[in-house]
């Protein structure tokens, strides 16, 4: 369960869900933070030194597809793992993430496929991550 | 017509004339015996003038010489007769004259004075001499006579020649008369019965043009594609057209005169009561009727399909009421593509909630799903109470989802209480993500307590739409308002149906129907959402509603864009299955 500590920003408009999911990343070694709305996302997004984001779809005034091309515009190497409670999802939204993923899928699974996303985009960088236990 | 008249006069004034002709020979006839008779006279005069003669010659006696002269006297009376013009052609007398003169002067008058004179006059040759003188008078008077007795017996043959002539001028005149009348006749005769002729001609040519245009008619009857029979006033039927005979399994011969209800029995589909005859309907109403909805035809065999049907009275010029006309048709089919129709849409609401539903649910799964796993795989007892509060009260978010949902399904049989505050809650709880989604601005005014019954299911299908609808119209920003209104029936109101019920108001701030689709709104498969519809909302809702004898419509608002979904719903409907 150790981490080296990557800066996780999470998004999403459900408290409840945002709490919870927060609680889960730290206790899996990261460090997180959150934005309730597209908006604030995308101003802790250019001011902090992201290493992912957690990006919900359905949010009120900006939806995640919106959100997720505005920070590839920004930092285009910035992994994006979009979750989404809707079953499907338009092309043009899940070709422009990363990883796409349906909430309800698990914990285990959001951490692996975190965890997969971090360690090939440090695979890219000298000090590449170790594998997940 | 003038040839004949003109022959008929001349024939008649032929007939005149010879009639005329016929009695002047009569009177000539008289006239002739008129002479024989006074030539008989004067014949007999110059007897008695003799007989006076020898009476006085042998007595002496003058008295006896009485007859001669009063003979003479009437003699010369006869004689001026005898030449008077009254009696026709003057008679030739003179040789009878100069015969009466030579006796009467030659021997009468010298006998006489011999006698008066006392002498003897017994001389035989002096009486012969006499005796000659009047045996030639006699003479002379007989040739007088018997030329006018052969005038008269000429006369009387030219008469009888008349006679004849004039019966045959009669006969023709009476053929020609009888001819004439017969011909006339005749003409008249063919005047009338040409007459006849042409009238029959018409009757008879009218007969096949009646014939042919009822042939016509009953061949359009027949080939209609509906279902027609017809009833005189007592509802027995007088003809009934093929598919009429398919869809009840009679044929009309067996079927005519029968009354309607054995042949056309027909009961409303979900209570099976019998539904009011049509005949009797159009003889109370006195117009063309439609039959209520949902009616069944129990056919012969006794199978059963669903039917539409109409009544019209049939009216004589006079407009009295002389029969009635069915019209009807087999619309089972139509009546499952509805049912499937109404299915689709149920369908097509669902999977539009769907996403909704799975948005809804997921979310709370999810933290559900996290909070397990970290209670599994890192436990710490300061969380436990802490999280499992959390996951009992997401875990209670699914519940009301998957409770709302399921209410969107489940049927009750008969109407039950519905609380709109309750029921449009829950709509909205559905609709929850949706309204988040498009940041609309929801105001809802909903009193407690207001209580109509309905079928809760369908009722929701209803708010589901037509918020769905409001928060589509409003869009992005929007508003939405919803508002319950209840209705409560005026005690001074006058008599009339109750209006105790409520209305549900639903209010957009969207771009507002386009005035083209306005009219067709409740009609199936009328969209505004391109792809994204199924046209098929508004038609459901409206069947709903009507079942209910409620109310929906929609209209433009009146202080600002966007439009009004306004529904009435009675606290205690009267049910009207089909909704129409």
């Amino acid at each position: 369960m150790e981490r080296r500590g990557h800066l996780i920003l999470c998004v999403d408009d459900e408290v409840v869900g945002l709490r919870v999911r927060k609680i889960l990343l730290e206790r899996a070694g990261y460090k997180v933070l959150t934005a309730p709305d597209g908006r604030s996302g995308l101003e802790l997004f250019a001011s902090e030194p992201v290493a992912a984001v957690v990006l919900d779809y359905a949010m009120p005034g900006m939806h995640g597809g919106e959100v997720a091309k505005r920070m590839r515009d920004a930092k285009p190497d910035v992994p994006i793992l979009l979750l989404s409670a809707y079953v499907g999802l338009p092309d043009e939204v899940s070709s422009l993430v990363d990883v796409y993923m349906t909430k309800g899928e698990g914990a285990p699974a959001l951490l692996s496929k975190l965890g997969d996303l971090l360690s090939s985009d440090d695979a890219s960088y000298p000090q590449a991550a170790q594998a997940r236990p | 017509m003038v040839l004949p008249v003109v022959a008929c006069l001349a024939l008649a004034a032929v007939l005149v004339w010879q009639i005329r002709n016929a009695t002047s020979t009569v009177s000539l006839i008289e006239t002739s015996d008129r002479r024989i008779a006074l030539a008989t006279r004067v014949e007999l005069l110059t007897i008695d003038e003799e007989t006076g003669l020898r009476g006085y010659q042998t007595t002496g006696d003058p008295r006896f010489l009485e007859p001669y002269t009063k003979a003479e006297m009437q003699l010369a009376q006869a004689i001026d007769e005898m030449r008077s013009p009254a009696i026709g052609a003057p008679i030739d007398l003179s040789d009878f004259l100069i015969q009466h003169d030579a006796w009467r002067k030659g021997f009468a008058e010298p006998v006489i004075s011999m006698v008066h004179a006392g002498g003897q006059t017994n001389d035989i040759a002096l009486n012969l001499a006499g005796k000659d003188e009047m045996d030639r008078m006699r003479g002379a008077l007989n040739v007088i006579i018997q030329g006018s007795e052969q005038r008269r017996t000429e006369r009387i043959r030219l008469w009888h020649q008349q006679t004849r002539d004039l019966r045959v001028a009669v006969t023709m005149l009476a053929l020609t008369i009888g001819l004439l009348i017969a011909w006339f006749t005749r003409d008249q005769l063919h005047a009338v019965s040409d007459a006849f002729q042409r009238a029959l001609d018409r009757e008879k040519l009218r007969g096949k043009e009646l014939f042919e245009s009822e042939q016509n008619l009953r061949t359009t009857l027949v080939s209609i594609g509906d279902g027609v029979i017809t009833c005189d006033t007592r509802g027995c039927i007088q003809m009934m057209n093929r598919v009429a005979e398919e869809l009840t399994g009679w044929a009309e011969s067996e079927a005519r005169g029968k009354p309607l209800d054995e042949v056309f029995a027909i009961v409303n589909e979900s209570t099976r009561q019998t539904v009011e005859s049509p005949v009797a309907k159009v003889q109370r109403l006195g117009r063309v009727v439609g039959l209520a909805n949902h009616t069944v035809l129990i056919r012969r065999d006794k199978s059963e399909i669903a039917i539409d049907d109409s009544g019209a009275p049939i009216r004589n010029e006079a407009g009295d009421l002389i029969g009635i006309v069915m019209v009807f048709r087999d619309v089972t089919m139509e009546r499952r593509t509805h049912a499937a129709l109404l299915a689709n849409e149920r369908l097509a609401v669902a999977g539009r909630l769907a996403a909704t539903i799975a948005h809804e649910i997921h979310n709370p799964l999810d933290s559900v799903a996290n909070l397990l796993y970290l209670l599994q795989h890192d436990p710490r007892p300061e969380d436990e109470a802490h999280f499992l509060d959390l996951a009992q009260s997401e875990l209670a978010r699914v519940t009301q989802i998957s409770r709302a949902m399921l209410g969107l399904y489940r049927e009750s049989r008969a109407p039950v209480p519905i609380d709109l505050k309750e029921t449009i809650e829950e709509v909205l709880l559905l609709l929850e993500g949706r309204i988040h989604a498009l940041d609309i601005h929801l105001t809802s005014q909903l009193p407690p307590d207001v209580v109509i019954d309905g079928f809760p299911a369908e009722l929701r299908q209803v708010f589901t739409n037509l918020i769905t609808n409001a928060i589509e119209a409003a869009g992005k920003d929007g508003s939405v308002r919803i508002r319950v209104m209840p209705q409560h029936k005026l005690p001074s109101s006058p008599a009339g149906p109750p209006v105790d019920g409520a209305i549900i108001e639903i209010t957009d701030s969207g771009p507002g129907i386009p005035p083209d689709v306005r009219d067709r709104l409740f009609q199936p498969f009328v969209t505004t959402k391109g792809e994204q519809g199924t046209g098929l909302g508004l038609w459901v809702s409206q069947g709903i509603v009507r079942k209910l004898g409620g109310s929906i419509d929609l209209a433009p608002n009146v202080d600002g864009p966007g439009t009004t979904a306004r529904v009435f719903l009675a606290s205690k409907p009267t049910l009207n299955p089909g909704g129409e």
